[in-house]
Formats: structure tokens, sequence, C-alpha cells
């Protein structure tokens, strides 16, 4: 039976009914992601079609590259009459004909989580034939953030080996689905400068990083190998940046309490990463850092002092995921400028905010772009920047329009200097 | 549901709007194809009611243009957010006041409202709500019913499609009727394609009464049961509207394609020759005359340059053939198109034009390219890296392309992009050996 209409009752409720414009990612998609950092990999999407098909489409467009998935393809005989298994089966025996993936990552999607199908039970059958994670994954819950941090969530608790040994030297470094491929790449760089081995779990630095491959993306085209996750129990540290992937890191030390966890809500800006460096020091019981570290210190030292002008007298407004927004209003805020940030969804993160947090869409952030100087956020800014004429730099997902997305490098005190630079080159020019 | 009797495939008891297989599926779902197919309808609000993802993922991806002059809704996108709390209590409340809060603040001239497979199973009844709030606010409010999982891209156009036959076509009358009026069926003005040609047949003096749904207007395909014929631009999902047509108004359909010269020319003729008037067909030809001269003219600087050269293709249905056509018209030779997405009709067409048709592009492509010293491949954005790999040119002729390949004009725009990546040092640089290989 439908609802009846009626319009005072809802002018008096203060929640929008709808989104316009969504800032929105869904859950599948960040665990399709989180699944590509993990080498000879098949993301299989539970549900119709199309939810993997926007998928790819988006990804391929944002990396240009290559993207590996496959669904279920559910149709309306198996929306009703299967419980998941004979979809799912049958999509392991399609998939297995063409290649041999080391591990298909098993995913689920609105739909498919409205009908309450069995992925646990799907994948146990079929754990003879193939090597699989299952994750509980509906878009009408959570958004991109969460379904990459429930992927890693399922891929400690069901590859990981037990395990009784720790090696001190050896640190899991779980990023959060914002890093971009070479930002992942220059934390481990960070790290083994500090002579650590390091593993990222995704890594999507070697995978989605725009290399010049042989491959025709029929599996994912590098990261950490399942023989490595499956070994990553006596790491010693486990690293997590950003809030969504907290959770991870606690996991992982319930799991093995002999390995001691490191937090980072941010790595941009001085005090975050000053604030890395620390904590690892604390950790390595150590006081010395390589000397390029302190001369890019120095640097962004100057960097701030040289972009406080523009940067200070500027108002900008951030729509971004959760943890990147947080990220660069903290950065943004160092060198003075005034933020107000929009996120899709509630998040944790939400409580560290030093600056007005809004969740909306970008109907909302339209509305607040006249008093501002410039945007942050996604593709779809363009247009909004480009009627209201403001200043925009693109972050995020999706976007659309620019190369290099996979390249850009926006972390520790030298990622942070090209953030702020870029910032404020674009303030200046606009 | 999967038989239509306009499709020639149905004699052999064969369904190209087949069941997707699972783990071995590309391409969209129905909810995509509904809503290429209207979203164009720039006058119209688009609301999906569903969960953030279907419409999240795709809103302001496609670049159709239009003329409309008011708040321009195709690149906007609006969706109720169902959540966890909806899918429990059901998602009607939300979506009644989603529809008032749009015509509270946006005034469209309709809103479509798309059904997606959440909505579907938990079996909201969109009809009602619809129902209500179109006889509440005295707009057309239009269920879509293509949740995804009913099927394919096309099987969802064609029901976008039937969804504005019975709920829009013939409920408006014009102030006029013109003898020589047509709806065009099936362009979406990707890029102003379908402002290549629309000039040059209002030229020769066919009125456009309607577009399903290229710079489209609701007011306009509200009249199309007023036009004489329909013409389906490269969309054969839509056939089932033009048959509908065909029996409920009597209006007959031609099917033709303006990509190419030769196309293009013969498009013109088919939809003259449709109404037969000798003074009509005799303007035609004088326009394709002078249309083709004036292209004879501005091809001739590329035509060294391509002259002898290799292509192969890989786009979606039409364009197997249609793309096919316009590179013939440009001295290129076409060795090879991929048909994976092609309904039988357009296999049949493409293997007229074409030596070679293959369906798989994986497999099949690096092989073809490098028995037949292929120079260019031409595809979509995901076909980027074979021809990279192979270390040959490459142009991207998909959606999602930044200029239009449409009609006489376009062609030119073809010719530029081909050369252009003909000519590019950088595919053969790529290819070279690092110091340390060597």
């Amino acid at each position: 039976m439908g609802a009846m209409i009626n319009i005072k009752e809802f002018k008096n409720t203060t929640l929008k009914p709808l989104h316009v414009n969504p800032l929105k990612l869904s859950q599948p998609m960040g665990a399709t992601l989180a699944f590509l950092g993990i080498k000879n990999c098949m993301p299989l999407m539970h549900g119709a079609q199309g939810c993997a098909s926007f998928t790819k489409v988006l990804f391929t467009r944002h990396f240009n590259d290559p993207i590996a998935i496959q669904t279920t393809a559910v149709n309306d005989i198996t929306a009703v009459i299967d419980g998941g298994e004979k979809g799912i089966s049958e999509a392991v025996e399609n998939i297995t004909k063409k290649v041999t993936p080391d591990l298909v990552g098993l995913f689920t999607t609105g739909m498919t989580e409205t009908k309450g199908d069995d992925i646990k039970g799907a994948t146990l059958l079929l754990k003879e034939k193939q090597k699989m994670v299952y994750v509980h994954t509906p878009d009408f819950e959570g958004g991109l953030e969460s379904g990459w941090s429930l992927s890693v969530q399922n891929i400690i608790t069901q590859l990981i080996a037990p395990c009784a040994r720790v090696r001190k030297d050896k640190a899991l470094l779980i990023p959060n689905v914002n890093l971009s491929p070479i930002e992942v790449e220059k934390l481990k760089e960070a790290l083994e400068l500090l002579d650590f081995e390091v593993l990222a779990l995704p890594d999507l630095s070697d995978s989605l990083d725009g290399h010049l491959g042989v491959k025709q993306g029929a599996l994912s085209s590098g990261g950490i190998s399942v023989a490595q996750i499956e070994a990553l129990g006596d790491a010693g540290v486990v690293i997590t940046v950003g809030r969504s992937v907290k959770k991870c890191g606690e996991l992982f030390c319930e799991k093995y309490p002999q390995s001691t966890h490191l937090h980072f809500d941010s790595l941009m800006g001085l005090e975050a990463s000053d604030d890395f460096y620390a904590k690892l020091l604390a950790y390595m019981g150590s006081k010395s850092v390589p000397s390029v570290v302190k001369r890019w210190r120095a640097r962004l030292q100057d960097v701030l002092l040289d972009t406080h002008f523009s940067l200070g007298k500027a108002k900008i407004i951030i729509a971004d995921e959760p943890d990147s927004a947080y990220a660069l209003s903290k950065a943004l805020r160092e060198a003075g400028g005034t933020c107000e940030a929009y996120i899709s969804q509630r998040s944790e993160v939400q409580e560290a905010f030093t600056c007005k947090v809004v969740i909306g869409d970008l109907e909302e952030v339209e509305k607040a772009l006249s008093a501002a100087d410039m945007l942050i956020t996604n593709y779809h800014g363009e247009r909004l920047a480009h009627k209201h004429h403001k200043a925009l730099l693109i972050r995020g997902f999706p976007n659309y329009e620019q190369v290099g997305v996979a390249l850009r490098h926006n972390i520790l005190y030298e990622g942070s200097c090209a953030f702020l630079c870029e910032t404020a080159n674009l303030l200046g020019h606009h | 549901m999967l038989n239509e009797s306009a499709c020639s495939h149905n004699k052999t008891k064969k369904s190209s709007c087949d069941k997707p297989k699972p783990g071995a599926t590309s391409g969209g779902c129905a909810f995509e194809g509904a809503q290429i197919s209207l979203f164009p309808y720039a006058d119209a609000v688009h609301l999906v009611h569903g969960p953030d993802t279907c419409l999240g993922a795709s809103w302001e991806t496609r670049a159709t243009l239009t003329s409309y002059e008011g708040e321009n809704n195709t690149p906007l996108g609006y969706c109720t957010n169902v959540t966890t709390q909806d899918i429990i209590f059901g998602g009607d409340k939300k979506l009644a006041d989603a529809l008032s809060y749009i015509v509270e603040h946006k005034n469209p001239k309709a809103i479509f409202v798309y059904e997606t497979c959440v909505t579907a199973m938990i079996g909201d009844n969109i009809d009602y709500t619809c129902k209500t709030a179109q006889d509440q606010f005295n707009i057309p409010i239009v269920a879509v019913h293509a949740p995804g999982f009913v099927g394919s891209k096309n099987l969802g156009s064609r029901l976008a499609g039937e969804a504005v036959l019975d709920a829009l076509v013939g409920t408006r009358e014009p102030d006029s009727i013109h003898p020589f009026g047509i709806n065009l069926i099936g362009d979406y003005n990707v890029t102003g394609d379908m402002w290549q040609y629309k000039p040059i047949l209002e030229r020769i003096g066919i009125k456009i009464v309607s577009t399903l749904s290229g710079d489209g207007r609701i007011e306009a395909i509200q009249t199309a049961h007023t036009a004489k014929l329909n013409v389906i631009v490269c969309a054969k999902s839509l056939v089932t509207l033009c048959r509908k047509m065909q029996e409920r108004y009597n209006i007959p359909y031609v099917s033709v394609s303006f990509y190419g010269k030769r196309d293009t020319s013969n498009a013109i003729r088919s939809i003259v020759n449709a109404f037969g008037d000798a003074e009509l067909i005799a303007k035609a030809e004088a326009v394709i005359a002078e249309e083709e001269a004036k292209l004879t003219e501005r091809l001739k600087s590329y035509h060294l340059m391509l002259k002898g050269k290799k292509a192969i293709l890989n786009t979606g249905g039409n364009k197997s053939w249609s793309i096919a056509s316009a590179l013939q018209d440009i001295g290129i030779e076409v060795v090879a198109t991929c048909v994976q997405k092609a309904t039988e009709e357009d296999v049949a067409i493409a293997s007229e034009y074409v030596p070679i048709v293959f369906k798989n592009p994986g497999a099949e492509q690096p092989r073809l390219i490098d028995e037949h010293k292929v120079d260019i491949l031409l595809a979509g954005g995901r076909s980027l890296y074979t021809a990279i790999k192979k270390r040959i040119a490459f142009v991207d002729v998909n959606q999602e392309k930044k200029v239009s390949y449409g009609a006489y004009g376009g062609l030119e725009n073809l010719a530029i992009d081909v050369c252009a990546a003909l000519s590019n040092p950088v595919f053969k640089l790529v290819a070279k050996e690092a110091p340390w290989e060597l």
C-alpha cells in the first residue's frame, strides 16, 4: 500500500527525504578496490550485473586502467528462488574457466542482502575448488570507506594463519581507501627507511598505480600476494591510517595480541607527520631519523610560511569521504585556512574535526559555495565551481577529467608540501 | 518478456535479450538502460528510488547535450537514498516525500521514478505513490519498472520506451499537425550527435515532432502520436516502442544510422522515401549532393594520411557497423569488428560492411592485430591497453568521447582524431625497451 502524501508534515522534518547530487559511493565499490590490492585476485560482486558494471566503469575512468571485476549476475528468477549458492558457484566456475585467481573476493550488494543470501555457506561449498574471502557489504549501509574496511577485516579473520612468533621489525600497513597508490608506496618507503619490512594490506601501489603492464585486466595486476597475507601473523606492529580502518588494526591485535597497534587519523600536514614519526620512534626506542626526513620537514615548515598568505585568507569547502575530508581540513587549518567539510555519511572521525562538518550532498555544498573561495571535491565539483566562479581542487572519487590521479602524493612532510603549494597556486590564479 | 516479434532473431527462437551468465558478464543492467534512454529529457527530474549506489556511481557521466533553457536536470542526480530503515518499513513514504520536495524546489515538467533492485525486492508500491503524487501535483509522474536484475541494458531501454509510450505519448494535442512530422527515437544527442543532422532534415522540410530522447522535451513526446513516421536511430532496443506505435497510432517506422557519409545520405533517403512526396525527395537529393560535395572538399587534406590504413573496431551494438561505415568513408580499411554486444540484426549488417566479425575481443583482438598488421584500434576506453600493448594507435569511440562523429560534420572530427592518433609518436615510443633490457 502506498503512503499518502502530507506536505505539511514533510516541511516539519529537517531531514531531506532524498539526495540531490549524492556524494556517497557504495560499500561494494570500496570492497572492489580492497580486493584489487591483492595479487591475482578477482573481486566478485554478488548482485545484478549493473552494480559491477557501474563500478568497473567508474574506476576504469578514474584510474585510466583496466579494472578486474566480475558479477554473479542475479536475474529476476535467481533473485527469488536462489539462496545465492547457485549463482555464486556458477560464477566461480565461469571465472576459473578463463583465469586462475589466487583469491576470489566475494561481497554482497543491497539486493542480495535484502534477499538474505548465505554467502558464507556458498564459499564453504566451494572451498575445495577456490580460495575465497566473503564480506557483507550492502549498499544501503555505510559507504566507500566502510566497504574497504569491512573487506580488510574479513581478510584478516579469514585468511591470516595463526602465529605465535613476532617480528618487531615487520610492519603491517593498513591504509584507508582514500590514499592514492603512490601514497601507499611512499608510506612503505618511509617505513623501510626506518628499517621495517613493510607489507600493505590492501596494496594498490603496484596494482592501480598506472604502470604499463602486459595484462588485460583479467585479474588484479599487482598487490600483496595471498601467501604474504597468510603469513602476516608475525607482524610486530600494525599501522592504520584513517579512522575508517582503525577497527582493522584493533581486530588484528585481538587475534595477535603480541602485536602493537599504531593508529593515525591522518598523515597530512606537519602535526600529523610529526605524530607519525614520534609514535614510530617511540615503538623502535630510537631518536634518529634519516637526514632526508629532516630536510623535508624543514621544507614543509617553509612551505607553510610561503602559503599562509593566500591560504590564511581563504574559505574552503571540502566535500569528500570522511577520512579524506578530515585529513584535508587538518592540513589546511595549519596554514590558517577556514574550512567547512561535507561528508556523505556518519563516521567516527567526525569528532576529530576542528572545523564545521556537515553530512550532506552536493546540493547542500552548492548552497554554501557562494560564501567560499575554493571547493575541494570530486569531478562533480567541476560544474559547480565553474558555475559559481570558484577555485577547484579535485580530490576523491571519481575523478574523470584529470590524468595522473594514481600518482598524487599528498602525505607526510614531502607530500604535504606538494598539497599546500598546489592549493595555494590554484587560489592565487583564480 | 524476452520475445519481441519485430526482432528477427525470434524466428530462430534465439533471444538477444539473453539472461546474463554469472561470472562471465560485462555491461550494464536494465536500470542503466532505462537511465540512458530517458535522462536526456532535461526538463524532467529523474528520481532513482533505491540505495545511493545505482545513481551515486553513474550520474553526470554521459555528455548528452540539451538546448533546454530552464535548469538542465540531465547532469543532476536525484536519489531517495534507501537505507536499512526503509528496507524494513518500506520506502513508499520516503518516495512520496522526495516527490513533494522535488515539486516544491525544482518545478519540473515531469518526474520519472526509476525502480531499482532493492525497491523492487521489498515490494514498494511505486505505481500507487506516483499516481497519487501525479493527481496531487498535476504533472506527469512516470514509474519506470526496470530494476537491474530483470536483465541487460538493452532490455532496460526497451522498458523505459514502453513506460513513456504508456504514460506520456498521446496525452497532449499539438496546435498543428505537420505533413512531414517525424519522431527521432533512440538518439540521445551524446556530444551533440543529433545536432549534426537535425538542421539538415529541417532544411529539407521535415519537422521533428519529438525525440526519445536527445535534446528531448516532455511536452513534445506527449504529442509523438501525431507524427507521420518514427525514425529509429541506431537503437534496436526501442523497436518495441515503434512497433506498438504502429499498432496503436498507425505510424510506420524506419531504422537508420547517421554515421558516415553513405549511411547519412541513405538515412535521409529512407526518411523522405517513406513519405513518398516527389518534391520532398527532390529537395533531399539536392541537399545531399550539396552536403556530400562540401564534405569531400573538407576531407581532402586528410586523405593522404588515411589511405591504406587498417583498423579494428571494438564497440557496442550498432556502432560495430555504423562506425565501420564512417571509417570506410574516410578511406580506412576496416579489417574486423567486434559484435560481442550486438543484436542479430547488427551482426548481419556488420557482416555486410566488414569482412571479419568476432565475438571474443580478449582472445581475438590481439591475434587479428598481428595477423593483419593493423594500424589503429577504435574502441571504448577499456580497450586502450590492448592497443598500447600492441603498440598501435588508439581512438576512443565510446559514450565518453568528447566530440561528435555523427553525420557529415562529425566525419571530419573522426578524421582529425584518427589522423592525430596515427601520427602520434607515443605508441612507438612506449614500445622502446629500457636501457637495462637491451
